[in-house]
């Protein structure tokens, strides 16, 4: 009897692993291509996957989509494994500076690294993301367009997050740039509760030491989250008539419909995830095909989102 | 015979996948070099599991090693921060997880909490303190010493081998060390051997005379500083610190502890046993990952197979 259960027991996990070993080999000879994320359960990781297979369905790869679940010394383990198996390209979706183990491995064995919104790194053949100044860049011209160039603006900025920063750096060039648009304040708010709450409290100070209509005629945020707080604040102040225009960047669901409901809220700036998967697909194949790939970041257009699309 | 396969029916069952992935990975399998990755892989489980067995030894459990290894990991990143030198951030972490251990052990025997009870609220309170220290944000970049993150790198040169570099990892070598004093622990102590008997039968070896509650207090305070050393090694791997990095250990110490249990006589926990139960794991990580097998498919196979394993050795057992 214990013979009999020992062996159906080492049966069994033989034959499963049978299986999945002939469903694997059904597709060799083609390149091999690794793709390694800890965050496949993150909607945005979701999508530029997805738009990755969907991309690599056409050319003769063998796609290889490995999730950590949250676990980034094990992205550095799966890297290890991948060079073991000696794969044509590993495709990454994690800070890089946090697995450079895995990524020094791969170097080490000559197997070329490309970021998908992963940050630049030396160690990375490229990275593909959305270019942060540009995104800022849209809605800053957008709010000196709309107060034609002149008017008090408030900033919402955050130092101290390299991604947002870029984004405060080009939109005070832009106002920078207008000399009748004067910036009230640069605020950073507390994000330790999602932003949200503090950026309405912020606002609400400064509503309240500029109490004249027309004394602020636009908000500028760095991302979604202090554009809402704002919205929130000039709306439980009564002010919500005065034209003040506000953007965000990001187009989080909550902005896209604060943005289509015709409000305060006019603008912000969506990140074409699809099309960070697709264009990242283009770069293997061209890494494939031995390219030399100069530039350290690959940017993917951006769009503006207004009420014309805000539903979409 | 059938008492060497009741023995050893797990064992066999190992040997099976490993003959599996050899057949199915000739190049890449049973080479010294993925051996020596998948021993550097699985140093931190080997560390955190080995630390488990101490209190699976007397039947209890320790649920907030996860959380204690991330704390241990913002601990050490934060006085970086400080620019405290490496041994003394190392040897603070190390000195929260043992007192956080000793805390657990505390709750359960002094005050009597179920070990069940009592670590899941320290998991939530050591977590939410991870949180707290940490600010929630991953602590990385430059505040981390080169040479810590380095450390995770590099190993000890074995030569080449067909025209390969080959090192043994220094992780691989953190968790020899761990493995074989916690070997000589269990097994070749006085220490060991009491709370083996707490294992069998904690109210006999209270009568015989055995310091019940002052054992279980060091042995829980062992299982958190060896949980605070997976965690460091978990930091210096990544070469940063997260607040929720080293959840992942708990769940799969667990595993590998229950796993490797299956091979002992009376289904107790063994420090050797526990090291193939987490090399299970490891191989089918590997092997698996290596052909190509769909994570997600992955991890119900490894779910799968513990069942299968402790489920058939329980069987078993109740036939006898």
């Amino acid at each position: 009897m214990t013979l009999h259960n020992r062996a159906i027991r080492a049966l069994l996990a033989g034959t499963t692993l049978a299986a999945l070993a002939l469903t694997a080999s059904s597709a060799m000879a083609a390149s091999k291509i690794a793709v390694i994320t800890p965050y496949l359960a993150q909607p945005g990781t979701q999508f530029y996957v997805e738009a990755f297979q969907a991309a690599a369905k056409g050319k003769d790869w063998d796609v290889n989509v490995i999730d950590t679940a949250g676990d980034v010394a094990a992205v550095i383990s799966r890297i290890e494994d991948m060079v073991n198996q000696n794969v044509d390209a590993i495709v990454i979706n994690v800070d890089p500076t946090q697995v450079t183990a895995g990524l020094q491995a791969a170097k080490d064995a000559g197997i070329p690294v490309i970021g998908m919104d992963a940050g630049a790194d030396p160690l990375l053949v490229t990275n593909v993301t959305s270019n942060g100044y540009a995104m800022a860049a849209e809605t800053a011209t957008y709010v000196a367009d709309r107060i034609h160039g002149a008017g008090n603006v408030v900033m919402f900025v955050f130092e101290a997050f390299p991604p947002v920063q870029v984004r405060g750096v080009v939109a005070d060039a832009v106002f920078g740039n207008f000399p009748d648009i004067k910036i009230l304040d640069h605020v950073t708010p507390d994000v330790s509760d999602g932003g949200i709450a503090d950026s309405r409290a912020k606002m609400e100070a400064i509503l309240a030491a500029n109490p004249e209509p027309g004394s602020i005629k636009a908000v500028w945020a760095a991302w979604d989250q202090p554009a809402l707080g704002a919205l929130q604040a000039i709306e439980a102040a009564g002010r919500q008539n005065e034209g003040i225009v506000i953007t965000g960047i990001d187009a989080n669901p909550q902005a896209r419909e604060a943005i289509a409901t015709g409000g305060n809220f006019e603008a912000t700036v969506a990140q074409d995830f699809k099309g960070i998967g697709t264009t990242t697909a283009d770069v293997v194949t061209r890494v494939l095909a031995a390219e030399d790939i100069k530039q350290g970041s690959i940017y993917v257009p951006t769009q503006l989102i207004t009420a014309s699309n805000a539903a979409e | 015979m059938l008492t060497v396969l009741r023995r050893y029916g797990t064992l066999i069952g190992f040997a099976a996948i490993l003959i599996f992935f050899w057949i199915s990975l000739p190049d890449t399998f049973m080479t010294a070099r993925n051996w020596l990755n998948i021993s550097q892989q699985m140093s931190m489980l080997i560390v955190a599991a080995a630390g488990m067995t101490i209190v699976m030894v007397m039947g209890d459990f320790d649920l907030s090693i996860g959380s204690m290894a991330s704390l241990a990991g913002i601990v050490a990143a934060i006085l970086f921060s400080f620019d405290y030198p490496i041994w003394a951030a190392v040897s603070i972490a190390l000195i929260v997880g043992l007192a956080g251990g000793a805390v657990n052990g505390l709750l359960i025997s002094f005050v009597g909490i179920l070990p069940f009870v009592a670590t899941l609220a320290t998991l939530t309170m050591l977590s939410g303190a991870a949180f707290v220290v940490s600010g929630g944000k991953t602590i990385s970049g430059r505040v981390i010493p080169e040479a810590f993150g380095n450390f995770a790198r590099e190993g000890i040169s074995l030569g080449n081998w067909g025209g390969v570099a080959v090192s043994l990892p220094n992780l691989t070598i953190v968790a020899l060390i761990v493995a074989v004093l916690v070997w000589v622990l269990l097994e070749q102590t006085t220490f060991g051997r009491r709370l083996y008997a707490i294992g069998g039968n904690s109210e006999a070896a209270h009568l015989s005379g055995v310091a019940v509650r002052k054992l279980k207090l060091i042995a829980f305070a062992l299982t958190g500083g060896s949980a605070a050393l997976a965690g460091v090694m978990y930091a210096s791997r990544v070469a940063s610190a997260n607040p929720t990095q080293g959840s992942g250990l708990m769940l799969n110490a667990i595993a590998a502890v229950f796993l490797g249990s299956t091979l002992s006589e009376h289904g107790e926990p063994r420090l050797l046993y526990s090291i193939v139960g987490v090399l299970v794991l490891g191989v089918l990580d590997n092997g698996l990952t290596q052909m190509s097998v769909d994570s997600n498919v992955r991890q119900i196979l490894v779910g799968g197979i513990i069942i299968l394993a402790v489920s058939t050795s329980s069987y078993t057992r109740r036939l006898r």
